[in-house]
C-alpha cells in the first residue's frame, strides 16, 4: 500500500496511467463488475425503467481513474456477455467510454457534491449515447432489442431517418439511466468510510469539504429535472429540424 | 461455497485439445467473415457448415443446442422480427399486419443482421463450451496478457455466481422484513437503497483482505511466474490459425473490392 503515501502529490493530468494500476484497483475490477450485474439484476426484479447496469463502472472510474473505470467497463461488457446475456457483447467499448468518462469528470472535481455528480451523470449520459450510435448502426443495423430498438423503431415508422432515429432514441434514454447511475455511485462513496476510501489511487477526487447535506440532494433533483427538460428541447431540435 | 461461472464441459474431443489461442482465433474469425462478408447467406453458411458440425466435433452438441433454444434462438427471433418490420427498405411489399409491412429488402436486412447475431454468439458459446477458464487464461497470460487481466477475468467469474446468491438472500431477507417490491412505482424505486446498500458495502468490504491476501502471494511481482501445467501448442494449431487469418483477410478483401 506504498501507494497511498503518495497521494500529497496530486496529479491533475488524467494521462498518468500506472499510479491508478495499484492492487487494490485490480481488486476492486471484478467484484465491481459483479456490482454491475447484481445490481441490474435487483433493478429487473423491481422493474424499474431504468437498467443502472454501470453502478461498478463508474465507482472505478472515480476512485481509481478514467483508465481503470475504461477497464472495467470493458471486461465487464465482454464478461456479462459471455457468460449471462450476449446482448452485453457488442456495448463494451460503451461500457469503456462510461467508466473512461467518469473518471475524467470526477479528475476535473465533479463528483463532490450532489448537483455535480448530476452534471457528471449527464456528461457520461451524451457521451454512452453518442458512442452507443455507431454500435447500435453497425451490428444491428438500428433497431436493437430491447426498449431503446422500439423508441428507434417508432420514429423510424413516423418517418424519421435510421441514423437520427437511433440519435434520438439514445438520448431520450441515456440521462435517466446515467444520472440516477452517477448519484448512486456518489451515495455508495459517501458511506463508505474516509479509511478505505484512501487506499485507493485517485481518493482525493471525492474528498469533501463539508459534510453532504439534504438541501443540497433536493437542488440535485431540480437540476435533474431541468436537464431533462433540457435533453427533451434538444431532442426536438435534433429530430425536428 | 457456488459454483464458479463456467460453460465448460469437459470432454475427450479434438476440439478440447486444441490450443486455446486457435480456438479464441477461430471464434473471432467466425465473427469477423460472418460481419465482413457481403452476401445475405454467408451468416447462415458459416452457422450451417462451420458451427453445427463443430458442436458434433467437440461433443457439446447438447449442450450447446440447449443454450440455442434457451438464449440465442429467442433473442435472434425478437431481432429478426423487429428489424424485419421496422427497417426502412423501398421494395416489394411481401407481408402486411395492421399496417405493419415487410419489405423484401427488409426481410433480407433483417435476416442477414439476426443470422449475424446467431453466428457471434454460436462462435463464442463453442469457445466457452470447449476451453476451461484458467487454462484460457493461463495460456494468454504465457503469450504476454498481463496476469492481472487474467486475475480479474478469473475472479469475476468467481464472484459472479456469489454474487447473484447474494443479491437473492437480500431481496428474501428485506422482503420478509416487510419491504415493498411489488406495488406502485415510488415504492419499488424506494425500495432500490435497502436492496442495494448492503450488497455493494458487504461486497466492497472483502476487497481489502483481498488486496493483502493477493499481495502476499506476489501478485506485483515484476519476476516471470512460472506454470505448473503446461498448454500444448502443436504445429496444427500454428496452420490453423494462419488458415483462419486467409480466410478472414480473403472475406475482407471482398468486402472492400467488390467486382
Amino acid at each position: 500500500m506504498r501507494e497511498t503515501a503518495m497521494q500529497g502529490q496530486k496529479s491533475s493530468s488524467w494521462l498518468n496511467i500506472g499510479k491508478d494500476f495499484n492492487t487494490m484497483t485490480w481488486v476492486l475490477m471484478p467484484v465491481a463488475i459483479a456490482i454491475n450485474m447484481a445490481v441490474g439484476q435487483i433493478v429487473a426484479t423491481l422493474r424499474l425503467p431504468v437498467y443502472l447496469d454501470s453502478i461498478g463502472t463508474v465507482l472505478v472510474g472515480v476512485i481509481c481513474g478514467p483508465w481503470a473505470g475504461a477497464l472495467t467497463g470493458a471486461l465487464a461488457n465482454t464478461i456479462l456477455g459471455l457468460t449471462i446475456n450476449p446482448d452485453f457483447l457488442p456495448w463494451w467499448p460503451v461500457a469503456a467510454i462510461i467508466g473512461l468518462v467518469s473518471g475524467i469528470c470526477a479528475n476535473y472535481g465533479l463528483f463532490k457534491s450532489w448537483w455535480k455528480v448530476v452534471v457528471s451523470g449527464f456528461i457520461i449520459a451524451l457521451a454512452a449515447a453518442m458512442s452507443s450510435v455507431p454500435i447500435s448502426l453497425l451490428v444491428y443495423g438500428g433497431i436493437t432489442t430491447g426498449g431503446t430498438g422500439l423508441i428507434t423503431a417508432f420514429l423510424v415508422e413516423s418517418g424519421k431517418g435510421m441514423v437520427q432515429a437511433v440519435f434520438a432514441s439514445s438520448f431520450l434514454v441515456e440521462p435517466v439511466d446515467k444520472i440516477t447511475t452517477a448519484m448512486l455511485a456518489f451515495a455508495i462513496i459517501q458511506g463508505l468510510s474516509k479509511r478505505f476510501i484512501a487506499r485507493f489511487p485517485r481518493a482525493e477526487n471525492v474528498e469533501t469539504d463539508e459534510k453532504v447535506s439534504q438541501t443540497q440532494l433536493i437542488i440535485a433533483v431540480v437540476v435533474v429535472i431541468l436537464l431533462i427538460l433540457f435533453a427533451i428541447f434538444l431532442l426536438q431540435r435534433l429530430t425536428g429540424g | 461455497m457456488h459454483e464458479r461461472l463456467s460453460f465448460f464441459v469437459r470432454r475427450d474431443s479434438p476440439i478440447h485439445s486444441l490450443n486455446p489461442m486457435t480456438k479464441v482465433v477461430l471464434a473471432f474469425s467466425l465473427v469477423l467473415i460472418a460481419f465482413s462478408s457481403p452476401w445475405y447467406w454467408t451468416p447462415l453458411t458459416i452457422f450451417l457448415l462451420v458451427i453445427v458440425p463443430l458442436t458434433l466435433i467437440g461433443k457439446v452438441a447438447r449442450e450447446y443446442w440447449n443454450f440455442f433454444f434457451k438464449v440465442i434462438l429467442p433473442t435472434v427471433l425478437v431481432l429478426f422480427i423487429m428489424q424485419a418490420l421496422f427497417l426502412p427498405g423501398e421494395s416489394k411489399i411481401i407481408f402486411d399486419i395492421f399496417g405493419l409491412e415487410i419489405t423484401e429488402l427488409s426481410a433480407r436486412l433483417a435476416f442477414r443482421n439476426a443470422t449475424r447475431i446467431a453466428v457471434m454468439v454460436s462462435s463464442f458459446t463453442i469457445l466457452l463450451l470447449t476451453t476451461h477458464p484458467s487454462e484460457l487464461m493461463s495460456d494468454l497470460t504465457r503469450r504476454g496478457l498481463p496476469g492481472q487481466f487474467a486475475y480479474v477475468i478469473i475472479s469475476s467469474l468467481q464472484i459472479i455466481p456469489q454474487m447473484q446468491a447474494k443479491a437473492q438472500t437480500i431481496i428474501s431477507a428485506q422482503r420478509s422484513r416487510g419491504l415493498d417490491t411489488q406495488s406502485s412505482f415510488l415504492r419499488r424505486a424506494g425500495s432500490l437503497i435497502p436492496l442495494v446498500g448492503p450488497l455493494v458495502f458487504g461486497s466492497l468490504v472483502e476487497v481489502e483482505e483481498r488486496a493483502i491476501a493477493i499481495e502476499a502471494r506476489g501478485f506485483t511481482s515484476p519476476k516471470t511466474k512460472t506454470s505448473l501445467h503446461e498448454i500444448p501448442d502443436t504445429s496444427t494449431d500454428k496452420r490453423i490459425r494462419w488458415l483462419l487469418a486467409a480466410f478472414v483477410l480473403i472475406s475482407l478483401a471482398l468486402r472492400l473490392w467488390p467486382s
